[in-house]
């Protein structure tokens, strides 16, 4: 092949298509200033509805799973491992937080109308909500299989929860990470220990200290919000230093 | 309109990327000048809110720039960027409408125009992992203009644009500055020379020089060489 031959042949490979209704787009603008119209935007119900077809399908698959597999658990061993299954649940929302920054759209995200402090609490609350119903879901399902009362079994699932959720969402503020392996790796650790607890504080689970476990969900309940506010306060300024 | 900067300064760890910077932007096309470091992406994303100024503030008519008023007529296209895995063109740019707070009919028809304004008609449906350097680029125009942005920054928007896409980026950008205040940095001296209407050069986070800038006065490079001499 000559070398004519080739570069005519790049030409055509590297030709970049000409932009199409160049004249009618900048008609289209002038038309909107000269009756001063500015593009109608959405309300943030609006906005919050929207994210919710842009959370990934595997996100909620996952989190259903895991919620399926603590029904079936808890119906075949009825013992304390169920409740150490809980923190994986916030992990599920912790990854979806660091999304943004992972895929490099925090900064796109950041300088538009709805900035990424609305897109990271949209995420984090529509994930948030439906985990926690789901759960609550499936503590009214499991139940039966317990020998405990359903206040209990509401504060063995939701303490894990609520600790592995503060624990990665701290870690998470202090250390940013990209991929979220740390606050991974704290979900599985507290997991581990909830799982383990039982074989070590056995007395933990008695009764009488259904008042410690109801003191440990409002300190947790009350932390985890004070560092998500944290959190999103402070979110803009570190991530880019 | 008028964006203003006064006396903005942001310092990482012990080195100033921008020293008290003051200056004024009003309608027509400023370009940005300066060497890799020079400070350029800090004070584009202080202009844009993504930054906050250690001292300074950086106004628009009396609107600060952390607000939502001012982020709803921004445009910005960032030096780096990247995409979530799943979208196609069309999706990342109905995503970006969607955050930029447009409404679903308006999202489509502003989505439609600018896929056929960058050339990307044909690659619209395609995943834009299979894109070019110079399409992705194209792209991240694309969303800058989504919202008919009033105030347009853009850090090196030329980046991986071939000579032929360089010229019609060129031309768009001439015609959107007629009565918008846009903004672009760039190192390379022949991007702005035919289309800005006034000069930031800076280096090492200070502003160097400012002025209006016309063609026929002569050679860019030289005078951007000679401001840089001067300094040193």
């Amino acid at each position: 092949m000559n070398n004519e031959k080739l570069i005519s042949q790049i030409r055509v490979l590297c030709h970049s298509p000409h932009p199409e209704n160049k004249k009618e787009f900048f008609q289209h603008l002038k038309e909107q200033e000269m009756v001063n119209r500015r593009l109608r935007v959405m309300s943030h119900g609006e906005f919050l509805a929207c994210q919710l077809f842009y959370i990934r399908k595997w996100t909620w698959m996952l989190s259903g799973c895991l919620l399926l597999f603590i029904i079936w658990i808890s119906y075949r061993h009825p013992g304390n491992y169920p409740f150490a299954l809980t923190p994986l649940l916030s992990t599920v929302i912790l990854l979806e937080t660091r999304r943004s920054f992972r895929w490099k759209m925090a900064e796109f995200e950041h300088a538009a109308r709805f900035s990424l402090r609305s897109v990271i609490l949209a995420r984090l609350f529509l994930l948030g909500t439906v985990n926690t119903v789901g759960l609550l879901i499936v503590i009214l399902i499991v139940r039966p299989f317990f020998s405990y009362s359903l206040i209990r079994v509401f504060l063995y699932m939701m303490v894990p929860y609520l600790t592995a959720s503060w624990l990665g969402s701290v870690y998470e503020r202090m250390h940013r990470t990209d991929q979220g392996m740390g606050s991974t790796m704290i979900s599985i650790s507290s997991s581990a220990f909830f799982a383990v607890a039982p074989a070590f504080f056995s007395q933990l689970y008695e009764e009488r200290l259904t008042v410690l476990w109801a003191a440990a969900f409002v300190l947790m309940a009350c932390s985890v919000t004070r560092n998500l506010r944290e959190w999103i306060c402070n979110m803009e300024e570190p991530v880019w230093n | 309109m008028e964006l203003t900067a006064d006396r903005i300064t942001k310092q990482y760890k012990n080195k100033i990327a921008v020293d008290r910077m003051s200056f004024a932007l009003t309608k027509g096309v400023t370009g940005l000048l300066g060497a890799n470091g020079a400070g350029k992406t800090t004070l584009m994303r202080i202009l844009c809110g993504i930054l906050v100024p250690d001292s300074g503030t950086v106004t628009c008519d009396g609107m600060d720039v952390e607000t939502e008023e001012y982020r709803e007529i921004l445009g910005y296209l960032p030096q780096e960027f990247g995409y979530y895995p799943e979208f196609t063109g069309r999706d990342f740019l109905l995503y970006m409408s969607a955050v930029k707070g447009l409404r679903k009919p308006d999202a489509d028809q502003k989505t439609a125009e600018l896929i056929e304004l960058v050339g990307l008609k044909d690659a619209a449906r395609k995943k834009v992992r299979t894109y070019s350097g110079g399409m992705k680029q194209r792209l991240g125009i694309a969303q800058a203009l989504l919202n008919d942005p009033q105030i347009l920054i853009m850090d090196e928007p030329t980046a991986g644009l071939d000579p032929q896409e360089r010229i019609r980026f060129r031309n768009l950008i001439a015609d959107i500055g007629k009565n918008r205040i846009v903004l672009l940095s760039t190192h390379i001296v022949s991007d702005l020379e035919h289309i800005a209407d006034g000069l930031m050069i800076m280096k090492e986070g200070r502003l160097l020089w400012q002025g209006a800038w016309n063609a026929d006065e002569g050679d860019l490079e030289e005078f951007y060489i000679s401001k840089i001499g001067d300094n040193q």
